[in-house]
């Protein structure tokens, strides 16, 4: 079992995203910002201005012109979008070379995330069920959890692994069995310490037990990224140490009314693009010591 | 030794002895590895779904997502290298689900019963797989000597 302190002092290792990104998700829910708001806390940010200007002339956002400025690309990527390129640059740098606990590599988590990102998006156009706010940046950040909590799981991995491999538990209930606390609640605490909306914070703590999402939290979030993170773990991008022990929660599936065909149409048409936004991020330059 | 990697949706051949050819996080996709101990040459397909009518826009562009699509491209390649069908030997890996995967997520399984069907139609024989369970591989083929391997949770089995 980890001592609560223990999981806190881990807290205060992990670097933080940055403080713009942070300020833009903020700014993304107030209706009253404007690009000039934004303007005023990016440019002061020479790695998000650049990594802005990137990616908003990237395949992805397939523009028909080309944004010089940062005002340009604010206003050519609206204001919403802008802050999830903002929080997909503030996550990557951070990530550490190699999670322990997990076994994966940098690009590997990285690309897990983006998926994950891409994929809750794309999962509420093919239900035709209205998009949350933030879909996209509580996707990227559902697991940012396992950045605090791998040592500890590394430090317990071959029980877990049994636990999972002999036992039959998922990984997040092993973790939990054996450490007292999973990477969903830790990671709700990162949110929290970064003081991230609350929407990231309610997606981390419940993307794997969907059901127990309480009413003031928006559940069609939480399904959405439950869904998309199993779809992602069962196409292997971004395989770790857990595998494919993992469960998706059938109330899920009656509530988002999705079928198989569907899903299938999910991961054919969001694979590139996952490869393409992954690929204009390099992660993996810094992180946890 | 150069590795040449197969991402999801895309497939490799080669008649360089040297060459090994390596997919890795094969999850509920399948990868199909084909050798040819006569004229020395292999190939491999990571694909992720079974059917290219599910996105017939995606299967125009990346065929190699699909089994059936997919597929006939990676024996079509080996001829093309001056293979012949009744040399070829073929085995495959993946297909593997997650926890409880009865329903809506048994992308593995339903990968794994089109390929059965398309061989069954055409005549080829499976020589030997690794298929199913909660799983993660990774599978290499090695052009010089036709071996295959299938590494998972830190062992690996030769196929």
């Amino acid at each position: 079992m980890i001592a609560p302190e223990g999981i806190l002092s881990r807290l205060k290792d992990l670097p933080t995203l940055s403080a713009a990104a942070v300020r833009l998700a903020g700014l993304a829910r107030d209706e009253r910002s404007s690009a000039a708001d934004f303007e005023k806390v990016i440019r002061p940010d020479p790695a998000l201005t650049a990594n802005l200007l990137r990616v908003v002339n990237s395949a992805y956002f397939g523009l028909r012109c080309r944004a010089e400025s940062v005002r340009q690309a604010v206003t050519l990527l609206g204001l919403r979008r802008t802050s999830e390129v903002a929080a997909a640059a503030a996550l990557a740098p951070i990530i550490p070379r190699r999670l322990p606990g997990y076994e994966m590599e940098a690009s590997s988590f990285w690309t897990h995330c983006v998926a994950v990102a891409v994929l809750s998006e794309r999962l509420s156009t093919e239900l035709g069920v209205r998009r949350p706010d933030l879909t996209f940046t509580a996707g990227l950040l559902h697991d940012v959890g396992k950045l605090a909590i791998g040592v500890f799981v590394a430090d317990s991995s071959s029980e877990i692994l049994s636990r999972t491999r002999e036992g039959g538990m998922t990984f997040v209930s092993a973790e939990r069995a054996v450490l007292g606390v999973d990477h969903s609640q830790v990671g709700a605490t990162v949110a929290e310490a970064w003081k991230l909306p609350p929407a990231i914070a309610d997606v981390s703590r419940w993307h794997h037990s969907p059901n127990e999402t309480p009413d003031k939290a928006d559940r069609l979030l939480v399904d959405l990224v439950h869904v998309a993170d199993a779809l992602a773990h069962s196409l292997g991008l971004g395989a770790d140490v857990g595998e494919m022990a993992r469960k998706v929660d059938p109330a899920t599936e009656a509530r988002l009314g999705i079928r198989a065909r569907g899903l299938e149409r999910v991961a054919s048409e969001s694979l590139e693009e996952i490869r393409s936004l992954a690929h204009e991020f390099a992660p993996g330059a810094g992180g946890t010591r | 030794m150069s590795a040449i990697t197969v991402d999801i949706s895309d497939m490799k051949l080669s008649a360089n002895p040297d060459d090994v050819i390596v997919t890795y996080a094969l999850g509920s996709c399948i990868a199909v590895l084909v050798c040819d101990p006569v004229r020395v040459a292999a190939g491999m397909i990571h694909y992720m779904l079974p059917l290219s009518e599910t996105s017939p826009e995606k299967a125009k562009t990346k065929p190699a997502m699909f089994a059936d699509t997919g597929i006939p491209l990676l024996f079509q390649g080996m001829y093309k290298l001056g293979c012949r069908k009744q040399d070829l030997v073929v085995k495959v890996a993946g297909g593997g689900a997650l926890y409880d995967d009865k329903g809506i997520f048994s992308i593995g399984k339903r990968n794994y019963t089109i390929l059965r069907k398309m061989f069954w139609k055409s005549s080829v024989i499976i020589a030997a797989e690794d298929v199913g369970g909660s799983k993660s591989r990774t599978a290499r083929i090695y052009v010089g000597s036709g071996r295959c391997t299938v590494s998972s949770q830190g062992q690996e089995i030769d196929l």
